[in-house]
């Protein structure tokens, strides 16, 4: 852990414990074929854990799940100690307190930077005009897009568009983000400017929960790896561990493949 | 003349809107709805897209207008209604088919973007969908007007006074055959042309600029 993000939790050390999100017993299953199994978790605030393993392990859908963009086949989801997976909640109203962001970005082409970070504002808080244009220019100067505020995504870079990206989830104030392989789709030299930004949230102390592989920004952000392989948790621990010293097989040998394409990079 | 042209452009004008707010809502019924509903959907587009539309107006205007008579305030009495909703609903069922298609061009992801915002279905469909399947349908629904405008034609026959009935009239009344129709004809391009370009390259254009 950074000696800023230190100082940033010891702001609200006191809040260390409570729990944002957690899951118990998750599965998810497509006819035959499961793709989340099992899976229970807890994310206490300011934490940030990070989630690899090799693709089709059932990441995505894991965190998708999480944030009820698709329903969990068994298990529970709370945020907040609030449990989403019972009947007649309003989902509407859970996802406005969690921030997503896509590993493809899919921006809302038909609007600007500024219309993408507005909507949520505008439609689901429904703040007053004012308010909503001073949030949302303030989330695009946060992650250093405001003079592009009037720019079609088109018109935009992809890691420029992820950025935004970014903003869109973080205007609403949301209880927790998280990330579905935010770099990954992006060209190695616009990765930089993603995780840049991503290391900014964190010394905010920001709670997260990232799926992706950039190594040395896990190591240093990371409060815990979670090794992720056939649709549930092989291991977990701090990122030192996982450096260092993996203790499961399969996690051991994913990090010696990472570590080596790593270098050759 | 004039007043011909007026009844062609009400015609068209109002049966293109009553399209488009039908249209819209089944071709968004038809992508989230229910099996039954898009089923049902489907019939009512089989059927408007299936009978001639002369065949519609008649049915409607003598079948239920003259055959159900006054037992009830009976719109399909009155030819221009008549002709309007049939028009209409065929249209519904034409830019049903359109809106269907720009949905499936844009994709899931929008959608899915939309609701972890915290945005309803209807607000995702409202704020995110709508304009952007309206870009796509753009080149469609200008060729979807010139439909109408052409077919508005059909009024005539059950009676309405538009274009078509007033190049008649000149016909009888003139003995000429030939420049009432060129006349007609030249009305029509005039009607029908500007705004389907319009509508086609306002379409392109945007869908560039966005990179759609």
């Amino acid at each position: 852990m950074g000696e800023q993000k230190k100082e940033a939790i010891g702001a609200v050390a006191i809040k260390m414990a409570d729990i944002v999100m957690e899951c118990k017993n998750l599965w998810k299953t497509y006819g035959k074929i499961t793709a989340v199994k099992d899976v229970s978790l807890k994310i206490q605030e300011c934490d940030i854990k990070l989630i690899f393993g090799p693709s089709g392990s059932g990441k995505s859908t894991f965190l998708r799940c999480l944030a009820m963009l698709t329903s969990p086949t068994k298990g529970d989801v709370f945020l907040k100690g609030e449990c989403l997976t019972k009947e007649g909640i309003d989902l509407n109203k859970a996802r406005a307190r969690i921030g997503f962001v896509f590993q493809h970005i899919w921006l809302f082409h038909h609007l600007t930077a500024l219309g993408n970070v507005e909507l949520a504002l505008r439609r689901v808080l429904k703040l007053p005009k004012k308010e909503v244009k001073e949030r949302a220019m303030q989330a695009l100067r946060d992650v250093k897009m405001e003079e592009w505020a009037h720019h079609y995504p088109a018109q935009l870079s992809g890691g420029q568009q992820q950025r935004v990206g970014i903003a869109r989830a973080l205007t609403r104030c949301p209880d927790i983000i998280l990330l579905d392989e935010p770099t990954s789709a992006l060209d190695p030299e616009l990765t930089g400017e993603v995780i840049d930004t991503l290391r900014d949230l964190a010394k905010k102390g920001t709670t997260m929960l990232i799926v992706s592989h950039e190594m040395p920004f896990a190591r240093e952000v990371a409060d815990e790896m979670i090794f992720f392989d056939e649709g549930t948790i092989v291991e977990i621990g701090p990122p030192e561990l996982f450096f260092t010293n993996p203790q499961s097989e399969r996690a051991k040998k994913f990090m010696a493949r990472l570590i080596k394409k790593t270098r050759r990079e | 003349m004039l007043g011909g042209v007026s009844a062609t452009l009400l015609i068209s004008i109002f049966s293109f809107f009553l399209g488009l707010a039908i249209g819209l809502v089944l071709a968004f019924m038809k992508a989230y709805g229910s099996k039954p509903t898009q089923i049902l959907i489907d019939v009512f587009e089989k059927i408007f897209r299936g009978i001639p539309e002369l065949v519609l107006m008649l049915l409607f205007y003598f079948g239920i207008g003259f055959g159900l008579g006054y037992q009830f305030p009976n719109p399909f009495r009155n030819a221009f209604f008549t002709v309007t909703f049939v028009l209409g609903l065929r249209s519904a069922a034409n830019q049903s088919q359109i809106f269907k298609g720009a949905i499936r061009g844009l994709g899931e992801e929008q959608m899915v973007v939309a609701r972890s915002l915290g945005l309803s279905r209807l607000q995702s469909v409202i704020h995110v969908m709508i304009p952007q399947v309206f870009i796509f349908s753009a080149p469609g629904l200008g060729s979807e007007y010139a439909l109408l405008v052409k077919d508005s034609s059909y009024a005539f026959i059950i009676g309405v006074v538009e274009m078509m009935a007033i190049t008649d009239w000149i016909r009888k009344g003139t003995g000429d055959t030939v420049t009432p129709y060129l006349l007609a004809a030249f009305l029509y391009i005039i009607l029908t042309f500007p705004i389907a370009t319009w509508l086609d390259t306002w379409g392109s254009r945007r869908k560039k600029q966005l990179g759609l």
